[in-house]
């Protein structure tokens, strides 16, 4: 039972081999692009092998059953014995969810449900090799080693074998040590056709190799082993295992015969000098010949490469566990605490300024300096790559076009880029969404692309930058496209603008209309985008990362979804402005541009106050009137400081008090009492000591415009 | 006795180290492929060798024939730790000089049973 197991191994493995879930989902969509791959094919095969080993530890028996006919699978396909085929990979496919469901369910701290014996028996099937009848009586593993023990190919024969034996006995090293290598493998029981060693049988090639009860370093440099004992031993180990295991009993006599039964000449095989070549000799035998394949594919394939930094060269230096796995909690616990030190460091910094001191400016420069140190460090403690998230989407991708019979590819770009770990989860979903929508919504069917005379295949491609403090995302497809026209006609359907209006929409503005409630410009709702969230919803969840969502469109060539997120949700930067003797802080990702205006010139447009800048037309919100108590009626100044917004496409004009300047805040969330106030994200406190409230441009405007 | 485990996968070198604790060896230490693996023996002074087959980077097999190669390590101890007991892999193995396998899941018993049958051969 799972919960016997140790509770920190088992947290540990349901990270780690968690990890290798996610890589596997994403190396198998690969696989199905590049089906001889052999890099690949290594890779997922240890993968499964890699999950099977822990599960076997933990007793987790369904996961090792479902990992390990699997396993067998990619053995086959490795070594070229099957080739993958749609069909393959669903099943393959069917078999890592279930392994995914099971790994839900042991970290719910329930048994692990096994897989349904349909799919482990569609899994054996598919481990057979291709055509299984006339080869299946080999055993898949043996193949590499078989065909492979001899310099010159073939399997050895008895005869050979006979004389290989006699020829170790005569006493020239140099040349049987080579072939000592096939002899004791034959030995050892490739007769049986099995190709699993027992205990027994292990013995008995140790004792080949290095006397009986002996050990005595690299076996094969004094491979002279009686002649009696080592046949002996080489059919006692061959005919006593009718399986594929080898036993103790066997080992010990492998280790016999491998090292000679009678006395172990233990220093004198390596100090003699002309047995250096002997010893070199079998040494590089087994690496060009034994498992050639996995050997060359091993390095480029390593799954686990991707994920770590090149771990490099150490010269003799021990190297010890780098690296520490920490609760997240604890990370946002300093996250918070360095906050907090922002806060104080910006209190200083204005008290400083307001100082004379020499002395202090140093010292508060010195504080800013490794304050903004600390916190990009911090910072960099809590980011991850994108490719947590960008991993799922190329099993999402083929199996709804699989389901909707389109042909895509999905190209990912910048899957490094990273970001904080909660902006990664948090647009999990919002991307999921859009990447299912370009495939439901953006790529045509193959037979209407051809039409069109564009590629049978779409391709969305997904992309990730980090441009200055904020990551720029991007999902782009090359099919139909938006037509703006079909867009204005819907939003006069929906009653959301009236005709006038909506003529009036810039093409840009069109586009982002499919972010607002109810809009959707599909009749029947397909079974795919919706469900679940609509665009309306990713758009607010993306507001709520203090992110933007744009849209661009071609018709006839594709669209563009544009989203720009914050590098981290803690710390923001904001223009702090004044309204009476109130400060607020405005985001400065909404913030366009600040300027200083004669209120006397604006124009009423629409029965709204507008002001017109450089020919464009703002219209122009005194929020004082919204935010600040008793000041709903008053008289307006003719000379007032204006900050253009932008939230999307549209902009607008704030009359405020004060500028203030730019401070980085960190988030407080509002109390329980005042939690979901309208037009307010949060607080914060400012370099002054006092309390701001964080503006939340669009709720703001929501409410009250 | 100073082990160095060598496996690639953190939770599977944890869950030895924990039997090699249960068994009374606690001055162990931990290396995740045989390219980091090869230096800290080296350099490290190790009196046994616990090291899983299948990795990325440098296999068991590999590390195994370096460590025979090394004039220092020739004689090093070495456990290899197997996912099957499939014949040719292990006489390959026995063949560049392992000292004894054990096959994935095993109890600190039978690891304990195969470190003995090790040192039994050695003396």
């Amino acid at each position: 039972m799972a919960f016997d197991a140790d509770e920190e191994i088992l947290q540990d493995f349901l990270v780690e081999a968690g990890e290798i879930l996610e890589k596997l989902s994403e190396q198998l969509v690969d696989l199905e692009q590049h089906p001889d791959d052999s890099d690949l094919l290594n890779a997922i095969f240890r993968g499964f092998h890699t999950v099977k080993g822990g599960a076997g530890f933990l007793q987790l028996d369904a996961l090792v059953n479902c990992c390990h006919s699997a396993e067998n699978v990619f053995d086959i396909l490795r070594n070229h014995k099957r080739k993958v085929d749609a069909e393959l990979m669903d099943v393959v496919l069917e078999a890592l969810d279930n392994v995914n469901a099971m790994f839900e369910e042991v970290r719910n701290h329930e048994e692990p449900t096994p897989a349904p014996d349909e799919l482990i028996a569609a899994l054996d099937a598919l481990a057979q090799p291709e055509g299984a009848a006339s080869v299946s009586a080999e055993p898949p593993a043996s193949e590499p080693a078989s065909t492979s023990a001899e310099t010159d190919g073939g399997d050895i024969t008895d005869d050979e074998f006979e004389q290989l034996l006699d020829a170790l006995d005569g006493g020239d090293q140099s040349d049987q040590s080579a072939p000592s290598a096939p002899a004791a493998e034959e030995s050892a029981g490739a007769e049986d056709g099995d190709d699993e060693i027992t205990d027994d049988e292990f013995e008995k090639l140790l004792d080949e190799l290095h006397g009986e009860g002996k050990f005595s370093g690299a076996p094969p440099a004094d491979a002279a082993p009686e002649k009696p004992s080592t046949e002996g031993a080489g059919d006692n180990a061959g005919s006593a295992a009718g399986d594929d295991l080898i036993t103790d009993d066997e080992f010990e006599k492998l280790l016999d015969e491998l090292h000679g039964k009678g006395g172990a000449p233990t220093g004198a095989d390596s100090a003699a000098g002309g047995q250096s070549p002997a010893k070199s000799q079998p040494e590089p035998k087994p690496e060009s010949a034994s498992r050639p394949e996995p050997e060359t594919a091993r390095e480029p394939a390593a799954p686990k490469a991707a994920a770590k930094p090149p771990t490099p060269p150490r010269e003799a230096a021990p190297a010890g566990e780098t690296t520490v796995r920490v609760d997240t909690k604890r990370l946002d616990d300093i996250m918070n605490m360095v906050g907090e030190l922002v806060l104080v460091r910006n209190r200083l910094q204005r008290l400083g300024n307001a100082s004379e001191d020499e002395q202090m400016h140093k010292a508060v420069a010195n504080l800013d300096v490794v304050t903004t140190d600390l916190q990009s460090a911090v910072m960099q403690t809590r980011m991850q790559p994108i490719k947590k998230v960008f991993g799922r989407f190329p099993r999402v991708v083929r199996d709804l076009a699989r389901s909707l019979k389109k042909e895509v590819s999905l190209v990912m770009h910048g899957e490094e880029t990273d970001l904080d770990k909660n902006l990664v989860e948090a647009l999990s979903d919002p991307l999921v969404h859009l990447v299912r929508n370009s495939v439901d919504h953006g790529i045509e069917s193959p037979d209407v692309r051809e039409k069109a005379g564009k590629p049978r295949a779409g391709t969305v491609t997904l992309s990730a930058e980090q441009e200055g403090d904020h990551i720029l995302l991007t999902i782009e497809d090359d099919g139909a496209g938006m037509d703006p026209e079909k867009l204005r006609q819907k939003a006069v359907e929906k009653g959301i603008y009236d005709q006038d209006a909506a003529d009036r929409l810039t093409d840009n503005e069109c586009f982002n209309l499919i972010f607002a409630a109810g809009f959707s410009t599909k009749d029947q709702i397909s079974d795919v985008s919706g469900r679940g969230v609509g665009m309306d919803v990713v758009k607010t969840k993306i507001g709520q990362l203090n992110g933007q969502i744009n849209i661009v469109s071609e018709l006839g060539k594709g669209t563009r979804i544009l989203i720009k997120v914050p590098l981290t949700l803690a710390i923001m930067p904001t223009l702090m402005i004044m309204l009476g003797d109130q400060s607020f802080a405005l985001p400065l990702v909404n913030v366009v541009e600040i300027f200083h205006l004669d209120l006397t010139k604006t124009n009423i447009v629409d029965g709204r106050e507008c002001i017109v800048v450089r020919d464009k037309v703002f219209p122009l919100f005194h929020i004082k009137r919204w935010l600040v108590r008793g000041e709903a009626g008053q008289e307006e100044p003719e000379n007032a400081h204006v900050v253009i917004v932008a939230m999307g496409t549209k902009q607008v004009g704030f009359v405020v008090d004060q500028l203030i300047g730019q401070e980085e805040v960190v988030i407080k969330p509002l109390g329980r009492a005042l939690q979901g106030t309208p037009g307010m994200a949060g607080a914060t406190i400012t370099g002054d000591g006092r309390i701001a409230l964080i503006i939340d441009v669009p709720s703001l405007l929501q409410n009250y415009s | 006795m100073k082990i160095l485990i060598v496996d690639d996968f953190s939770t599977m070198r944890r869950i030895i180290k924990n039997l090699l604790r249960d068994l009374g060896f606690t001055n162990t230490d931990e290396a995740d492929d045989g390219n980091s693996a090869l230096p800290m023996l080296k350099s490290g002074k190790y009196d046994f060798l616990v090291t899983d087959w299948n990795m990325p980077g440098m296999s068991g097999f590999d590390l195994l024939k370096a460590v025979r190669a090394d004039e220092n390590l020739k004689n090093l101890p070495v456990l290899m730790v197997t996912a099957e007991a499939k014949r040719d892999q292990i006489v390959a193995a026995a063949q560049a000089g392992v000292n004894g396998y054990v096959v994935k899941p095993f109890t600190a018993a039978v690891l304990k049973e195969k470190i003995e049958k090790i040192f039994e051969r050695i003396q």
